[in-house]
């Protein structure tokens, strides 16, 4: 169908011409609500934002958006709690007396999830060449959650069309309906589904109580307090963020691990990235990034839930020196056996949290998840990143595997002006020795 | 006394319509028995005597006036039409559109540019659709699904393709007819009518005959399949013995979006939702399923009030819809009146109408506040399929003419799984009742369609085979159905 808004300005090479329609689960859900455990209250304030490339040729041209959009009916009877809207609790008699906002919860209405497409009139490759920060936004719908809670979309999902035939697909998915591992699961399933496979069966639990333990007084380390939040879900950060991707060959990788020397603790290629970019950030911010959060997946602690936010939040501090002149692979080591964990604490406290980029530099482990898996009838993406929204100030940093899972993918998502001195910074530690 | 006065009338009721539906017989049979009597009392060699009396030319006379005249009779008979088979569109999942995502989009287009629909009329559409009587699984054309919807004629000729080539695909399969076969085709669509027509459409995808008779019927109103199934009647009588008409009721949403405030104009957008019928019908009876016993229009357009009832226009911004007065159930009401007035007389047996005479005469004779007598039409027909307009429509019409809740069950459940179908409802309902088990050989069903105009038409089939196979739009949802539907759906 073509529909052309003629009225608006073009920026050549921008994306535009957006249309929005709304995807529902295929049978009726009936009166279900899903109760937000205290996990996922805390992480109400970010957004996923992740993009998936794929190359032009015969399999991308035969996508039109009706193939793409049929088996996201199916899909959603599964994840029916993702298709509906967060709601307030009702006022009850045993409701807390200081007039704090009513506990939200899902409700299993169907509403459905949006789903917007547009064009882009430069190439695929041209665009990935071109490196320029922030590009995740123009592919991601940058909605959050309110002012109307009501009547916002827990997922939001983009689909551009580059001028070569390339195809884009980008996710923005409310941190509060489930954590990476679950949100990358969730569009694999969907992918299964549209290949025609049949996907594992999802593990829902509506009932998640809250926790009966005492909140801590003040805030743990590893998270902000801000707030109190109102209806619209995100703390406008002080300084204009943006994301940046850039690649870790394997080389670089090696080089890094043949440095730790006398720490040979075997750290993870997670602890060396993420130490490295640290150290990094350290420096452009002359000092002050004493302490940083670390979230990881933690795929051991996971409970096989398909909807719960559950990677492990805590915080390391270095020890006495400042990380700008701290070797990467003493900070390594810190991150591998430092990590004092908060996870319990962060769900248990009541306010409104930051946990990206509020507190401290947040470092965030996607090592274990598998975003390469989201194949569209047999086509791998050739390039996948994931940003975040609503990070605060201090900044996040994402760490993922690259395409081959030889080297690694980092997005960072720093105040806008520290991106340039950050590419400047790392340009000489990522060249190849 | 009172009571026990009307209760032994009761009883007497089923005795009294023995006596008069069978009046024929009644008095037949003591003549039958006097004249036996007679004939004994003369006396068996007096009887062959008097035969023998007879001039043979007076017997054959006699025989040949007898056989002429019901030969004649027989041949300037209307020929009866009969419904092959018929297939509703079958609604996708994936056009489905639950009641929060409507308003959502409703709320959503308030930001659009060049729509006036105002926050009121979104809190008045939430009231509506609360109280619709309308389920969570109805289904809207892909083209709505957008924000703000696409209303161009490109969407809404896939909406028509859509929804008419999936029902005639179905109905082929099931009748196993070629398309090649089907000498009348009459489409009916009152709000989408582009050129080349719907009926040029199908031809062109089906490959149909160059003789074909083909007439698309636009504006028509909500009753219009009746007059559909009417036309094609009327082609068929006067076609060679054996011909088929293929009858195609829809009604197009796409181009329908309203985008304003006027309330009355309002209700069409929660009302109405896609869907589609094609109909198979012929003058041989050999595989046949129902014979069309009546068709019976009545239009009240003559009056002002009736005219303008449901009216499209373009309200004061220059916005396009359908506008709704309020005395719409009045007008309905007075039109089904009229209808009845017409219908009774055809269909109703003896004993009814006898009733109803009486007491007409009663009323004008003795001018007391004698009640009007209500004829039972449950005596002339065991299904009732009432065009699902509203909740409104179909509570009016059970309390105007007396039915139970399992009477008017199929409307309601075909309101609630897919919506006001406009033309094509009245076969969703029969689909409803036959995917329930209800229909026996020699049932009798009363379509009843209302409309723009103000119209009120009927038709009356008389079932030969009931369907042999589950299949149809309500297969999938058949189990879970009936449904308690609330007052009011709050959610």
């Amino acid at each position: 169908m073509v529909f052309e808004q003629e009225q608006e300005e073009v920026t050549p090479g921008a994306v535009h011409g957006y249309r929005l329609s709304t995807v529902v689960p295929s049978s009726v859900t009936g009166e279900v609500d899903y109760a937000l455990a205290d996990a996922d209250l805390a992480f109400k304030l970010h957004y996923l934002r992740g993009v998936y490339y794929y190359p032009p040729g015969d399999v991308a041209r035969g996508l039109a958006t009706k193939v793409l959009k049929d088996p996201m009916f199916p899909w959603l009877d599964d994840y029916f709690p993702v298709a509906g809207r967060v709601r307030r609790a009702e006022k009850d008699a045993e409701a807390a007396a200081d007039g704090a906002p009513r506990r939200p919860y899902i409700k299993c209405n169907d509403c459905g999830v949006r789903i917007v497409e547009a064009k882009c009139d430069r190439d695929m490759d041209e665009w990935l060449r071109d490196d320029a920060p922030d590009r995740l936004r123009q592919l991601c719908y940058d909605k959050v959650l309110g002012p109307e809670l009501f009547f916002s979309p827990l997922l939001y999902v983009q689909i551009t069309n580059f001028k070569c035939g390339g195809l884009a697909l980008g996710f923005s998915w409310a941190h509060l309906i489930g954590d990476v591992p679950s949100a990358v699961t969730c569009f694999n399933k969907w992918a299964q589904i549209l290949s025609g496979k049949k996907p594992e069966a999802t593990v829902l639990t509506p009932l998640n109580k809250p926790l009966q333990g005492q909140s801590p007084a003040a805030a743990p380390r590893s998270v902000k307090q801000v707030g109190p939040i109102e209806d619209h879900w995100l703390v406008p950060a002080g300084r204009d963020m943006a994301c940046y991707s850039f690649h870790v060959s394997e080389t670089v990788l090696k080089k890094l691990q043949q440095q730790q020397g006398r720490h040979a603790a075997a750290a993870g290629t997670f602890e060396l990235v993420s130490a490295l970019v640290w150290q990094t950030v350290a420096k452009i911010r002359g000092g002050d990034v004493d302490t940083v959060t670390v979230v990881r997946t933690g795929a051991a602690a996971r409970s096989g839930k398909s909807l719960a936010n559950e990677m492990t939040v805590g915080y390391v501090a270095s020890a006495g020196s400042s990380p700008a002149k701290t070797d990467v692979a003493e900070l390594a080591a810190l991150l591998t056996k430092n990590v004092v964990d908060e996870t319990a604490a962060v769900a248990a406290f009541q306010g409104d949290v930051l946990v990206y980029g509020g507190a401290n530099l947040t470092l965030v482990d996607m090592e274990q998840v598998d975003v390469y898996a989201l194949e569209i009838k047999g086509l791998r993406p050739v390039h996948v990143e994931y940003g975040m929204d609503g990070v605060g100030e201090e900044g996040a940093v994402l760490v993922q595997p690259d395409a081959d899972g030889r080297g690694r993918l980092v997005t960072a998502v720093l105040p806008r002006d520290e991106i340039d001195s950050l590419r400047a910074a790392l340009g000489s530690a990522l060249q190849v020795a | 006394m009172g009571s026990s006065a009307a209760h032994q009338l009761k009883q007497l009721k089923p005795l009294y319509q023995h006596v008069v539906n069978n009046f024929v017989a009644v008095l037949a049979a003591p003549l039958a028995v006097a004249a036996v009597v007679n004939a004994a009392r003369v006396g068996p060699d007096e009887l062959i005597g008097r035969l023998q009396a007879l001039r043979a030319v007076h017997v054959f006379l006699a025989v040949f006036v007898a056989a002429a005249a019901a030969t004649l009779y027989v041949m300037l008979r209307p020929r009866s039409v009969y419904l092959v088979d018929y297939a509703c569109f079958r609604t996708r999942p994936n056009c489905r559109v639950p009641f929060a995502t409507f308003l959502e989009h409703a709320k959503l287009v308030t930001f659009v540019e060049g729509a006036s629909i105002d926050e009121r009329s979104v809190r008045f559409m939430t009231r509506l659709l609360e109280r619709s009587g309308l389920g969570e699984e109805t289904c809207l054309p892909p083209a709505h699904h957008y924000i703000p919807p696409y209303r161009n004629m490109e969407a809404s000729r896939a909406e028509v393709e859509l929804v008419i080539f999936s029902a005639i695909d179905d109905l082929l399969a099931k009748t196993g007819i070629s398309p090649n076969a089907i000498d009348v085709l009459v489409v009916n669509c009152s709000l989408f009518a582009p050129i080349p027509s719907f009926t040029d459409m199908i031809i062109h995808r089906y490959g149909m005959r160059p003789d074909i008779r083909n007439v698309h019927l636009s504006g028509m109103g909500c009753s219009a399949g009746l007059i559909s199934v009417g036309l094609a009647k009327n082609f068929l009588q006067v076609a060679p013995k054996g011909a088929h008409a293929l009858v195609v009721s829809t009604e197009t949403i796409t181009p329908n979006y309203y985008v304003g405030k006027e309330r009355a104009m309002l209700l069409p957008n929660c009302l109405f939702r896609i869907g589609g019928a094609a109909v198979l019908l012929s003058t041989s009876r050999a595989r046949a399923r129902f014979r069309l016993a009546r068709v019976v229009r009545t239009l009240t357009g003559a009056q002002d009030s009736a005219y303008r009832c449901v009216f499209q226009e373009e309200d004061g911004e220059g916005h396009r819809g359908i506008n709704l007065s309020k005395d719409l159930m009045t007008i309905a009401g007075d039109a089904l009146k009229a209808n009845i007035t017409a219908i009774g007389p055809l269909v109703l047996p003896a004993s009814e109408q006898l009733l109803f005479a009486l007491s007409f005469i009663a009323r004008r004779v003795l001018n007391r506040h004698v009640k009007p007598y209500l004829p039972d039409f449950r005596t002339a027909f065991e299904h009732f399929c009432i065009h699902a307009g509203g909740r409104a429509v179909i509570d009016e019409l059970q309390r105007s003419l007396g039915l139970s809740d399992q009477d008017v069950e199929a409307s309601r459940m075909a309101l609630h799984r897919f919506g006001n179908t406009s033309s094509s409802s009245v076969w969703y309902e029969l689909a409803y009742i036959e995917a329930k088990g209800r229909m026996r050989r020699g049932d009798r069903v009363w379509m009843i369609g209302f409309g723009s105009g103000f119209k009120c038409n009927s038709a009356a089939w008389e079932c030969i085979a009931p369907a042999c196979t589950a299949e149809g739009p309500w297969a999938e949802s058949i189990s879970r159905y009936p449904v308690d539907i609330p007052e009011v759906l709050k959610h």
